[in-house]
């Protein structure tokens, strides 16, 4: 796949942007102008790139408890004694605990499942961090379950599949709640989110 | 480019589409692909759509009917505005009920022609994702969907003549073959067939897919046992012309597995 218009004289310039190439929303000529930028930055800028790169990779692991991607195991998240441990929200990626660590409002335990069901896509729960998360869920410790799957269908397909397979009548299952987001407007709204906004209402 | 047998799509142009799929690309883009009356199978971009304060928010989700304004793009269209005509609410209820709807649209991603004016395949998908949460047996609106596309594909079964003898088939003494695309008389054995018995209860109501109408097919509760053979001569036939097994499909065995166990 080395493209075309590099000379074979320059097989690191090549393996470079073939490398870039690879990732995601990174065509042909973006990964062309990220090489040329590379070279041309000081050395050890270039070289500080190239040591984050592997040191995230050494790095990294699946943090034992929730399964969200951090330096140790536990987790942050997991091992700060001041969290509330009786809830778990469940999330599909690890961006989406940064997003909701960012309110500041949620002070529970995470469990990332790292994708969603998506039966068109042939992405099914045995792809995902599902069979930890009900290992987890036997802890009698655990009373409040609050499903943050993304409202799309994969993500609703994905609670309800999460709904069935809990074996425990005591644990409380929540959902986030769907509704307007803030900046939007009645008039674009779908009807499935209009419905949904108002059997949510709130007494003012 | 004229396209066969029905209007041009000009630079910008309306549509009623069916998204069948989405794909997220870029920063906040969406790749939805679209199935419309005028134009079959469209693809197209939804510009920042995956924000939630995007206007196309909500209206471009799998199994929603909406009326849409595209704008003629170079590769891929680009959806300008959308709006949703009937989110099939009551099917995005239970997950069994989804992975039916999204049966549906796989089938009708796999089968439906691109460029191509197919309002029969439209109404009928349409028709078929509204009667499925309320039919008596859910699987019977799927068999009529699965008949009805091979026959809008030019695949219609075989039910009455031996497609091998081509004499009409005698009740009780036929038997199914996929490959040849329909029944066969007991004294024509081809080689190359790919044969498997069909009892009559099954042929009935085969026949009655045929020529019955999707209501009349809605009302039906049929035996497990039978359900399930029509289940393996139908969704069978549209594997074979679809060349692999359906993804929704097998997510509905496991879910019917996980139920069982």
């Amino acid at each position: 796949m080395t493209p075309d218009n590099l000379p074979s004289a320059f097989p690191s310039l090549a393996r470079l942007v073939q490398e870039l190439n690879r990732l995601p929303g990174i065509g042909p000529k973006s990964a062309q102008r990220l090489a040329y930028h590379i070279i041309r930055l000081p050395d050890e800028e270039a070289y500080a790139l190239a040591e984050a790169v592997t040191a995230v990779k050494r790095n990294t692991v699946y943090c034992g408890e929730c399964q969200n991607l951090a330096e140790s195991s536990p987790c942050q998240v997991c091992g700060d004694h001041r969290r509330i441990r009786s809830i778990i929200c469940v999330v599909e990626e690890p961006l989406d605990v940064l997003a909701l660590e960012r309110t500041r409002s949620y002070r529970g335990l995470y469990h990332v499942l790292h994708g969603v069901i998506s039966p068109i896509n042939g992405i099914g729960p045995d792809q995902l961090k599902l069979r930890e998360l009900l290992e987890r869920l036997a802890d009698p410790e655990i009373t409040e379950l609050v499903v943050a799957t993304n409202p799309t269908m994969e993500g609703e397909a994905t609670a309800m599949y999460i709904q069935r397979q809990l074996g425990r009548d005591d644990l409380k299952l929540t959902r986030l709640a769907r509704g307007l987001p803030v900046g939007g407007s009645l008039e674009h709204t779908d009807e499935t989110t209009l419905i949904r906004a108002f059997q949510g209402r709130q007494e003012l | 480019m004229t396209l066969a047998g029905g209007a041009e799509r000009g630079r910008a142009y309306r549509c009623e589409g069916l998204t069948l799929r989405k794909a997220s690309i870029g920063e906040a883009d969406l790749v939805v692909t679209v199935f419309t009356a005028e134009y079959g199978k469209v693809r197209a971009v939804g510009k920042g759509a995956r924000r939630s304060s995007s206007r196309l928010v909500g209206h471009l989700e799998p199994l929603t009917l909406a009326r849409m304004s595209m704008a003629r793009g170079r590769e891929l269209d680009i959806v300008s505005q959308a709006e949703v005509l009937d989110g099939f609410a009551s099917i995005k209820a239970d997950l069994d009920m989804m992975t039916r709807g999204l049966y549906v649209a796989e089938l009708l991603d796999g089968f439906g022609p691109e460029d191509s004016p197919s309002p029969a395949l439209f109404r009928l998908a349409v028709n078929v994702l509204r009667v499925l949460p309320n039919a008596a047996d859910p699987e019977s609106p799927l068999r009529y969907f699965e008949f009805h596309l091979l026959r809008l594909t030019g695949m219609l079964p075989e039910l009455y003549n031996c497609v091998e003898c081509r004499r009409e088939v005698e009740p009780d003494s036929h038997r199914f073959s996929v490959n040849l695309g329909g029944v066969l008389c007991p004294d024509c054995r081809p080689l190359e067939a790919q044969v498997r018995p069909l009892s009559l209860r099954a042929m009935k109501v085969l026949r009655l897919l045929h020529r019955g109408s999707l209501a009349e097919v809605s009302a039906l509760k049929l035996n497990p046992s039978l359900s399930l053979e029509l289940k393996s001569v139908l969704s069978g036939a549209v594997r074979y012309w679809l060349g692999r097994e359906t993804r929704s499909n097998a997510f509905l065995e496991r879910l019917r597995v996980d139920t069982a166990t």
